[in-house]
């Protein structure tokens, strides 16, 4: 107290605050274990909700046409079917192949991902499955685990001709408050990779100092302290796998091996010595594969754990800063999206999992994930102000609008360790710009 | 001058990177590093009172000379005015200076220190390279926020990219511009992580942040959490067997905290902060806690082991970072002696001694926490708390004279030594042994070996009060059945005759049991033991045999880790006589 007031006469600038609240409970996995369980359950979990929803759509989007159920179709006569999406991929890895006889002539795959033009999607439900064609619903937009409303009828093949497709479209908003006048900043940076050979540490090191405050002058440690939040989503170290032998390591190797995330302690103790800081854990951190990833264990982080400051959260992440509420994974869902289907950019990917309502809908046919019995925590129940994403090639941003007036800011976070930048936002108006950093001096 | 050496090495280690090696400095003993540190900002207090002028003074007559690259002006004329660790010391950093080193090596704040260097190079800055962080939005982008590093000579051409509200900010000085940016960074890091080290409870610059140019009072540290989390682990995973006899001596610890108030009242450390009275109050209850385990230790004679095995089983992680906590005591003691011996003159010693002391009294915590630990899983192995208020004096002495045949004499060497730093030999001296003689108490059961030496200095009239009362608090006399059973299970690793087997048989139920047994040349007699102990009590056997087998690797896991902390390489030198004799007394049985 005695220094806060006897530096505060010294002109000391004093950090903004904002109300954070966690909504992380759904992503924790506390009781559930696994008891032999499939993952039928979540997909039906998952078209339960989803149809509820849609059927509540229904009346306001073709009120006059009758729904059934895969088994109830009629050749020839109109109607709806609601139903889970199976995208059949001519070169999707599949385990059974390595087990195959005969060597199936499949074409080589594309460097960038599983597509190919006959790929086609199937209709689901839990009466029977269905096989969509027509020019509306095009397979390279949609993956396995779309929940959709389909209208059309069936061919004399057998197959179903869709007309027209309705998505679960951007939940609903929760109006964001326009009161607040002042400027707060939120940091989001992903891939530091400490400890790998590409990281660069003094541009971590000058981005900590930035964001502390002791980094440049008055003016721009005035804008510093208007950062109220440090999001850091995911590959926060690079761990020298190579080690991992399953033999017991020896000592100077359990050093090397954990050398990286004491380094990480070491500037997250900075970081949250002076902002709340938050980090969720990414593909290469040492933290469980599945989705929802949980929260990196306090005790890598003896040091930082130690503030109120910090927190460890789960790799879907949602929260609220300020009646602003932020939805974010550390980018394994936009990833394998990207391996199964088409689109022009990231953030088309990041557009379309909040119109399907869906944060993961690859989880769990080519991505990993909890073996939930009675819930599909992956579900976009209400529509975030802020989507980001992190571990991507650039950074991008757009702002979206929906059907109800919804706005969305969409941001991908790109690796700091290949990029050098992390991205700012503004709660107050959802402007987004680049932080970034240069070391090369000479 | 055996510390000269060490420090010698990293003066040459930190001079590779000025040749464009990525070379981190080799970690040097830390332990030396640390009473280098001390000893050094000693003889920056006392030199000059000023902290403004230390640094202009450090800067102008030793860093920047050097920095001109004349290493030959360099020692003579700064040996004339500091001792050869100053001098080491500033070899580690005469290749840069950042501004964050300086504001954190002279507890000055970030802007000030940039002042400092701004100052310095407009004076006398010649021949000195400078790079300036070039901060602002950029011209070609509007939407980029663009920080970066410039060397002066390419600054007015960088700032063209910048919008023209950017700012330029010095960011360090060195003598040559490094090829690889990172070196910039290294120098820094060190120092970071020098701070990182230091023990938990310390609330150093890294931790407080406090030197930035923004404050945030809602950050709060919990020192004890940071431990609490460390120590919990171990109680989950042995204290399962037991948890009666645990809540039991949790609750204990609370009736010797009055007293231990009453001592830490008179010492003269109270007087100096409030704020630190409170703290030291709250810290005791700890200690309190901790002596509960002296006289445990003579009656089961184990806790080596227990140790081990409660840090094994507390995850190996967590025990590098306990490395720091486990410091050697010794460091603290000079430290507070410095802090003391200097508060009068300089206003600004006043945060150092706070700081050191906070510093000690923490060092006690951690202390607290290795000891409580091994508590814990003293208590989930026996099942049983029994009070017991015979003196146990004598016992306890022998096994202490049996447990440590070496007393720490290169510790007390040290520490007389370094207690010569200060000016002020008879006031430090007093307050040196003051500390001490609440803490050998808390400390393992070497530390009484220490203990036992203050006594004879006539220092220590709390001691006998201290032990004596602690030993009353809580002695556990466990049923005989498990002791036995626990000695035979935990001697057997550290006699080399024997070796552990898997051995397989039917039990009466027709069950068929693996269990691990320890065969070898005694093999009759634990043989039989253990058979019958399956026979008597098999539910906590079985409980208990996990941490059992567990032990070995947990012993490989630590070694290691314990060479550098001086405690843990005299705990493994004591523990194995001790245990032989233990199992001999039961064999006779």
């Amino acid at each position: 107290m005695e220094t806060e007031d006897s530096s505060s006469e010294n002109g000391l600038l004093h950090r903004k605050q904002a109300l954070y609240s966690s909504l992380d409970s759904c992503f924790v996995i506390q009781k559930e274990m696994y008891r032999g369980q499939q993952y039928s359950q979540i997909y039906f979990a998952r078209l339960h909700l989803m149809r509820t929803l849609l059927y509540s759509l229904l009346p306001n989007w073709k009120p006059h046409i009758q729904v059934c159920t895969v088994i109830g179709l009629e050749e020839g006569k109109e109607c709806i079917i609601v139903g889970t999406l199976y995208k059949h991929m001519k070169l999707k890895p599949s385990i059974l192949e390595e087990y195959s006889k005969e060597r199936s002539a499949t074409p080589l795959v594309r460097p960038h991902n599983f597509m190919h033009p006959d790929d086609h999607l199937i209709l689901e439900d839990e009466s029977g499955r269905i096989k969509v064609c027509g020019d509306v619903l095009l397979p390279s937009v949609y993956v396995t685990g779309v929940v959709v409303a389909l209208h059309g009828k069936e061919t004399g093949t057998g197959d179903f001709w869709v007309e027209d497709v309705m998505e679960g479209g951007l939940p609903h908003q929760i109006e964001r408050p326009i009161k607040s006048g002042e400027d707060k900043y939120v940091i989001f940076v992903s891939g530091l990779d400490i400890g790998s050979s590409t990281s660069n540490p003094l541009k971590f090191q000058l981005l900590v100092d930035h964001i502390t405050g002791h980094l440049g002058d008055k003016k721009e440690q005035s804008i510093a302290a208007k950062i109220v939040r440090v999001i850091i989503a995911g590959n926060s170290v690079e761990i020298p796998r190579g080690l991992l032998n399953g033999q017991n390591l020896g000592s100077k190797d359990q050093f090397t091996l954990f050398e990286p995330i004491k380094e990480l302690d070491i500037q997250l103790t900075q970081i949250a010595a002076g902002i709340p800081v938050d980090i969720m854990p990414g593909p290469n951190d040492p933290a469980n594969f599945s989705l929802p990833q949980q929260p990196l264990h306090r005790c890598l982080f003896p040091s930082s754990s130690a503030y109120n400051t910090f927190r460890s959260c789960p790799n879907p992440h949602l929260f609220q800063l300020d009646d602003v509420s932020l939805l974010g994974t550390s980018g394994q869902n936009i990833d394998d999206l990207e391996k199964y289907s088409d689109a022009n950019d990231k953030l088309e990917f990041l557009e379309r999992t909040l119109r399907w309502r869906h944060v993961a809908p690859t989880a769990p046919n080519t991505l990993g994930c909890y073996p939930f019995t009675d819930r599909d925590p992956f579900f976009v129940e209400t529509c975030p102000h802020v989507y980001f994403v992190g571990n991507q090639e650039k950074y991008e941003t757009r702002l979206i609008k929906g059907a109800e007036g919804q706005i969305v800011r969409l941001i991908c976070i790109p690796r700091f360790s290949e990029t050098g930048v992390a991205v700012v936002l503004n709660l107050r108006n959802l402007d987004c710009h680049a932080l970034s950093f240069g070391t090369e001096f000479s | 001058m055996f510390s000269a050496e060490g420090k010698l090495f990293i003066g040459f280690g930190s001079s590779l990177p000025l040749f464009g090696c990525e070379i981190r400095l080799p970690h040097a003993d830390p332990n030396m590093a640390e009473i280098e540190t001390l000893g050094i900002l000693d003889e920056i207090q006392s030199l000059v009172s000023d902290k403004l002028q230390v640094v202009s003074l450090v800067l102008s007559t030793c860093v920047f000379p050097y920095c001109k690259g004349s290493m030959e002006g360099f020692f003579p004329s700064v040996f004339s005015r500091m001792s050869l660790g100053v001098m080491l010391r500033f070899s580690f950093l005469v290749f840069l200076v950042s501004y964050k080193w300086l504001s954190r090596n002279f507890l000055v704040s970030s802007n000030d220190a940039k002042r400092l260097l701004q100052d310095f190079v407009e004076k006398r800055g010649t021949g000195v390279e400078v790079v300036y962080t070039l901060s602002g939005w950029l011209k070609t982008d509007p939407s980029v926020y663009h920080i970066r590093l410039v060397s002066k000579p390419k600054l007015t051409e960088v700032k063209q990219e910048f919008d023209e509200n950017c700012s330029v900010q010095i960011y360090s000085v060195q003598a040559c511009l490094p090829k690889d940016p990172a070196v910039l960074w290294n120098a820094e890091f060190v120092q970071a992580e020098e701070l990182f080290k230091q023990p938990h409870e310390v609330n150093n610059c890294l931790r407080d942040n406090r030197f930035c140019g923004i404050l945030n009072s809602f950050v709060k540290r919990n020192a004890e959490e940071a431990n609490g989390t460390t120590s919990v682990l171990p109680v989950k995973t042995t204290g399962t067997s037991g948890s009666s006899g645990y809540t039991l001596a949790n609750q204990s610890p609370t009736i010797p905290q009055p007293q231990q108030k009453k001592i830490q009242g008179t010492s003269p450390n109270v007087t100096l902060q409030s704020p630190n009275v409170v703290k030291d109050v709250k810290n005791e209850s700890k200690p309190a806690e901790n002596k509960l385990k002296v006289p445990q230790l003579t009656v089961n004679t184990k806790k080596g082991e227990t140790d081990k095995n409660s840090s094994g089983t507390g995850g190996a992680l967590a025990n590098m970072w306990g490395r720091a906590s486990a410091k050697s005591k010794a460091e603290c003691a000079s430290a507070k002696t410095n802090g003391i011996s200097n508060s009068a003159a300089i206003a600004d010693a006043q945060i150092c001694a706070r700081e050191e002391i906070e510093h000690e009294s923490s060092d006690d915590e951690g202390q607290g926490v290795n000891v409580r630990r091994s508590y814990n899983g003293e208590v989930g192995r026996k099942r049983r708390v029994v009070f017991d208020f015979s003196d146990e004096e004598d016992e306890f002495k022998d096994a202490v004279n049996l447990a440590s045949p070496d007393p720490p004499k290169k510790k007390s060497m040290l520490d007389s030594k370094r207690s010569s730093y200060s000016s002020d030999i008879e006031k430090s001296k007093l307050n040196f042994e003051e500390e001490k003689e609440d803490k050998p108490n808390f400390k393992h059961r070497k530390e009484t070996d220490r203990k036992s030496k203050e006594e004879n200095l006539a220092f220590g009239n709390h001691n006998n009060m201290n032990s004596s009362s602690s030993e009353k608090v809580i002695n556990q006399v466990p049923a005989v059945d498990t002791i036995a059973k626990d000695k035979t299970r935990d001697a057997a690793p550290n006699s080399p005759k024997r070796k552990k087997v898997l051995k397989t048989r039917i039990d009466e139920r027709g069950r068929e049991v693996t269990e691990v047994v320890w065969e070898g040349e005694e093999e009759t007699k634990p043989e039989s033991d253990t058979t019958k102990k399956a026979d008597n009590i098999p539910a906590s056997n079985n409980s208990n045999r996990p941490s059992a087998v567990k032990k070995s690797p947990a012993v490989t896991a630590n070694a290691p880790l314990n060479q550098v902390g001086k405690t843990g390489s005299k705990k493994a030198g004591n523990k194995d006589p001790k245990q032989g004799n233990i199992l001999s007394f039961f064999k006779r049985v």
